[in-house]
């Protein structure tokens, strides 16, 4: 089980770095204005080739570049109910906080539960190095985060239920 | 190992230029302004800041005998600055563009400069002495994407080009009254302004970064494919080779002498092509030698600590740990994407150059005790 997850980040990783190539580009369709190509997608000669990276059916990740930005959009696993509404509301909690994280999106991508945009201003600003560790390392906590929230849950379940039955003893 | 200097002059480099006697150094601080800094006692002050555009400034080139400076930007305008007294006084230049304008280059003989733009046409400005400005003739319907970056010929006549569509192209740029018909050059002397001479259609990427050798025999040109392409008789019946990388794509190159070029990018460490006997390029070489670091970072942390690492480290990282943690260990630690060289009048082949890139450095190298090097 960790096998396949060493294989999986290392191999995001290493699309990452290759993808990570970004320059500043001014708008091709609007003048004196700067967006993000990947976004934009008007412009089908500055948009590179989709890769999607699967771990399994449930697990997968989508990476797309352009000249001046890049979309990585992730899929969690969600084993069941609970582990679905866990992990909408945990991502939907850092999504709104997206400012604070500067590379997140604040909407994922339609079918993905969580998305990033990076653009060249990003690579300018801080170490493309940097960036590439820490979206590996969200991918790797967030398993980690929700199977602890769903343990939390379930152990506060069964303690609210204990106490409450306490009473019918 | 080559002799390096660095010198880190600002936060973020988009392009530099060298004035005619490599005293004063022109760069875009990735903001509106041209700097020029003047080395004096070993340091670097700030001696001129230019501010006439409202964007970035994306192209800078300084005329070695003319000694003016042409800055183009992303406003879509340009401007041609001369130093009267002790003060850079811009002259207009219509360019009559739409959209930005996203490199420049001065021709050999300094009478006109090619403007490349993101309204896939390239801008050829010649002086106009009775208004006292610059026009521009206009090659239009020939690109089909943004032109990336421009080269004059040794010829002052022909034009290559890169573009976003892949391809390079050469164009003819004769003006009349501005250009001379050589009655001994044969064919580029015919075509009038803005004929296609030929197409290259190498890369199935992105092009940038097109040169031409010093005899203006060979063309160099890089694709976002990692590959490079050298173009040898540039005419009716060119003869390419491809040399392809196993590293991140490069963004510029420069031609040391006729069978040496030196390409950097992405990798923040500059690559040495090398021609041999039969004509046949090659990559020889890094010119700083890079231990193979296995980087695999062990992160013990929590989601939350790893939130604050991102954020309190990344931002700021790049002078405290540049060290460890760059892959190659070498001088710059962001992409390159600005290489000059730096020309001793009375010899033929380059021995310093320059480069430039987004970590805000500037860094010379000398190749003086590289002997294979400078055949």
């Amino acid at each position: 089980m960790a096998s396949t997850l060493r294989l999986y980040s290392t191999c995001i990783r290493n699309t990452l770095e290759a993808a990570m190539c970004l320059q500043n580009f001014p708008c091709q369709e609007v003048e004196r204005h700067n967006k993000p190509e990947v976004e934009l997608k008007t412009s089908p000669e500055l948009i590179l080739n989709p890769v999607l990276i699967c771990r399994n059916e449930a697990e997968k990740c989508l990476i797309e570049t352009s000249i001046n930005s890049l979309r990585i959009s992730l899929k969690v696993k969600q084993a069941d109910e609970l582990e679905n509404i866990l992990t909408k509301k945990f991502l939907r909690f850092l999504s709104m906080r997206a400012e604070a994280f500067q590379v997140l999106r604040r909407k994922p991508v339609p079918g993905y539960d969580i998305s990033f945009l990076i653009t060249n201003y990003h690579c300018e600003d801080m170490q493309k190095g940097k960036l590439i560790d820490f979206i590996i390392q969200f991918m790797e906590d967030i398993d980690k985060e929700i199977s602890e929230l769903k343990m939390s849950v379930n152990t506060r379940g069964r303690l609210v239920a204990a106490e409450f039955l306490k009473q019918f003893i | 190992m080559s002799a390096v200097s660095v010198h880190q002059l600002s936060q973020c480099i988009t392009c530099h230029a060298w004035s005619p006697d490599h005293s004063m150094i022109a760069l875009c601080p990735n903001n509106n302004e041209v700097h020029i800094y003047k080395m004096s006692e070993d340091k670097w002050e700030r001696a001129h800041v230019l501010q006439k555009h409202d964007q970035i400034v994306s192209g800078i080139d300084w005329g070695s005998t003319s000694n003016k400076i042409v800055t183009v930007s992303h406003d879509r305008n340009s401007y041609v600055w001369s130093l009267e007294g002790s003060e850079w006084v811009p002259t207009l230049v219509i360019l009559r563009l739409n959209r930005a304008a996203l490199c420049t280059q001065w021709s050999p003989q300094e009478n006109k400069f090619a403007v490349g733009s993101g309204a896939k046409t390239v801008c050829i400005c010649y002086y106009e002495q009775e208004n006292n400005w610059w026009v521009s003739k206009l090659i239009r319907k020939r690109h089909n994407s943004s032109v990336t970056s421009v080269s004059w010929h040794p010829n002052n006549i022909l034009l290559a080009t890169t573009s976003t569509d892949g391809k390079c192209r050469v164009f003819s740029t004769f003006i009349k009254g501005v250009d001379k018909r050589d009655s001994k050059a044969s064919s580029s002397s015919e075509a009038k302004f803005g004929e296609q001479i030929v197409q290259l259609d190498l890369s199935y990427s992105w092009a940038f970064g097109v040169k031409w050798s010093p005899s203006g025999n060979t063309l160099a040109y890089v694709g976002h494919n990692s590959m490079i392409y050298f173009v040898d008789d540039v005419g009716p019946s060119p003869l390419a080779q491809n040399v392809a990388l196993r590293n991140l794509p490069l963004r510029d190159v420069l031609f040391i002498s006729e069978k040496v070029v030196i390409g950097v990018g992405y990798d923040c460490n500059p690559m040495v092509f090398a021609a041999d006997e039969s004509g046949i390029w090659s990559f020889v070489r890094f010119l700083v030698e890079t231990k193979t670091v296995s980087s695999a970072p062990t992160y013990g942390s929590q989601f939350s600590e790893a939130f604050g690492k991102f954020y309190g480290q990344s931002k700021y990282g790049a002078s405290n740990d540049g060290m460890d943690n760059s892959r190659q260990g070498g001088v710059h630690h962001n992409c390159i994407n600005c290489i000059l060289p730096l020309k001793e009048p009375g010899v033929a082949s380059v021995r310093r150059f320059s480069t430039s890139g987004l970590d805000g450095k500037v860094v010379i190298w000398h190749l003086g005790n590289q002997e294979d090097l400078l055949r």
